[in-house]
């Protein structure tokens, strides 16, 4: 029990740490960072936008990985993490989807458009629901793991296709601005807030994915120790 | 190789038995494929010529996309009526030769609906005389099914233990196969409309078309053997 609360006040202590750090690097972001040459202020959403995405498929591929885990190695304890990997992408790239429809409006004039980029992010956002709505379907058991780690590589494997998507065909969504042949077409002052507005996003997703681990870890033995109970 | 072969003979021999004694599994989305061609006939009435490409585009390939989906989320349920799914689990045979076998039914069901969805459409959204069917299309077509055909297979083995399949089948079947619908109706449209042909398409949305074909069939047949594995 004395564990159970140490555990309780560290995950607590982190989670304001990395919160506080994130209000702060956005709030230097808001405050300090340079206005965009060509597009002002509003510009500044980038800061939140793209850290977003970025986390969404990084999620992606920790699912892919975690998923791999699971077919491969046989681990429960993978297949759970799988899932809350699925849940904090899911969050991540509705979030993306958001915040890129509010950068759109002024920028693009409309709130939403079917480019490409936008329409596999949606896609993503939906194999996200399918695969959290597939894994709570099934019966907990080793046959559910090996389902949803199929799934999960599936997911894992469209991420590289979004991103490659903007360089194959010509869409309204801008070219990358970071990574491109060349270097990288942004301020130094800008790339450098954005990339710790990145970490700091980045340590977000790792905290929630931590949390919620350690909860459905707790989930899944309070339904075995149930399923056992009835059993006798 | 002797074996698998064997193996993959007698596979298809039993899924071609099976869908033989149920006809109405291939029939019924093909019904369902012919009556929403109707209904997209009655409903647009007569369309201005240079609208009849777009709109033949549009029918052929949402009313293909639905009746796939219909054949294909039941691809494993005879199977599992008889027990022969898990029975099958637990014989000493290759899961590769076992996809396969599913696989071919599959394409096989898939060109049963597919070939008179093209033709029909043809035959009544194009009035102008002057027929729409050609050598690309068809190759397109066929591109978009042996995609749609291996996630059908996987996920309908994924399927069959959830509790809501009827939901969940579209619900991922829709998001993994946009890109390839997506894909199949652009290189139509550049061919149909654009007059492009299939080596400059290649570079573009034909060239993501046959990506996806060969990402899904690779995936699919991997995954597959883990699935089928005896607990």
């Amino acid at each position: 029990m004395i564990d159970a609360r140490k555990q309780d006040r560290l995950t607590l202590a982190l989670g304001i740490a990395v919160f506080a750090f994130a209000g702060l690097c956005w709030f230097y972001a808001l405050k300090f960072a340079p206005p965009d040459a060509a597009q002002g202020e509003v510009y500044r959403i980038i800061y939140f936008h793209v850290p977003s995405a970025i986390t969404a498929f990084l999620s992606s591929a920790v699912l892919a990985v975690l998923s791999l885990w699971t077919l491969f190695k046989r681990s429960p304890t993978a297949a759970v993490w799988s899932k809350a990997s699925a849940e904090v992408g899911l969050i991540f790239t509705v979030l993306t989807l958001v915040t890129g429809s509010i950068w759109g409006r002024p920028t693009w004039g409309v709130w939403w458009d079917w480019d490409a980029r936008l329409t596999t992010t949606l896609l993503l956002a939906l194999l996200y629901a399918g695969y959290l709505i597939f894994t709570s379907s099934m019966s907990p058991g080793p046959q559910r793991d090996r389902m949803s780690a199929a799934l999960g590589v599936i997911i894992g494997l469209d991420v590289p296709i979004i991103y490659k998507s903007v360089t194959w065909w010509r869409t309204l969504h801008q070219p990358p601005s970071l990574l491109r042949s060349g270097g990288s077409s942004m301020d130094p002052d800008m790339v450098k807030i954005l990339m710790t507005c990145l970490v700091a996003m980045i340590l977000i997703g790792a905290w929630l994915l931590w949390t919620r681990s350690v909860n459905l870890k707790l989930q899944a033995s309070i339904e075995e120790h149930s399923h056992s109970v009835h059993s006798h | 190789m002797k074996t698998f072969l064997a193996q993959y003979r007698a596979l298809l021999w039993q899924a071609v038995q099976v869908e033989w004694a149920n006809a109405e599994r291939w029939l019924s989305p093909l019904l369902f494929s012919g009556t929403m061609i109707l209904l997209f006939v009655f409903t647009f009435g007569t369309v201005e010529p240079k609208f009849i490409p777009q709109l033949y585009i549009a029918a052929t390939f949402l009313t293909a996309f639905f009746s796939l989906q219909i054949s294909f989320s039941r691809v494993l349920e005879p199977d599992m009526q008889d027990r022969v799914f898990d029975q099958l689990r637990t014989y000493p045979i290759s899961p590769s030769a076992w996809f396969l076998s599913k696989y071919t039914i599959v394409i096989a069901l898939g060109v049963l609906i597919l070939a008179p969805t093209l033709f029909l459409s043809d035959l009544f959204l194009n009035v102008s005389g002057k027929s729409l069917l050609n050598g690309s299309l068809a190759i397109i077509a066929l591109m978009a099914l042996l995609s749609l055909g291996a996630l059908g297979v996987l996920l309908s083995t994924m399927m069959l233990r959830s509790n809501a399949k009827q939901i969940l089948y579209p619900l991922i079947y829709f998001p993994l196969t946009i890109p390839v619908l997506l894909s199949a109706v652009e290189s139509s449209h550049a061919i149909l409309v654009d007059g492009k042909d299939l080596s400059y398409l290649m570079s573009s949305w034909l060239g993501l078309l046959v990506i996806f074909g060969i990402m899904y069939f690779t995936l699919c047949l991997l995954l597959f053997g883990e699935l089928v594995k005896p607990e």
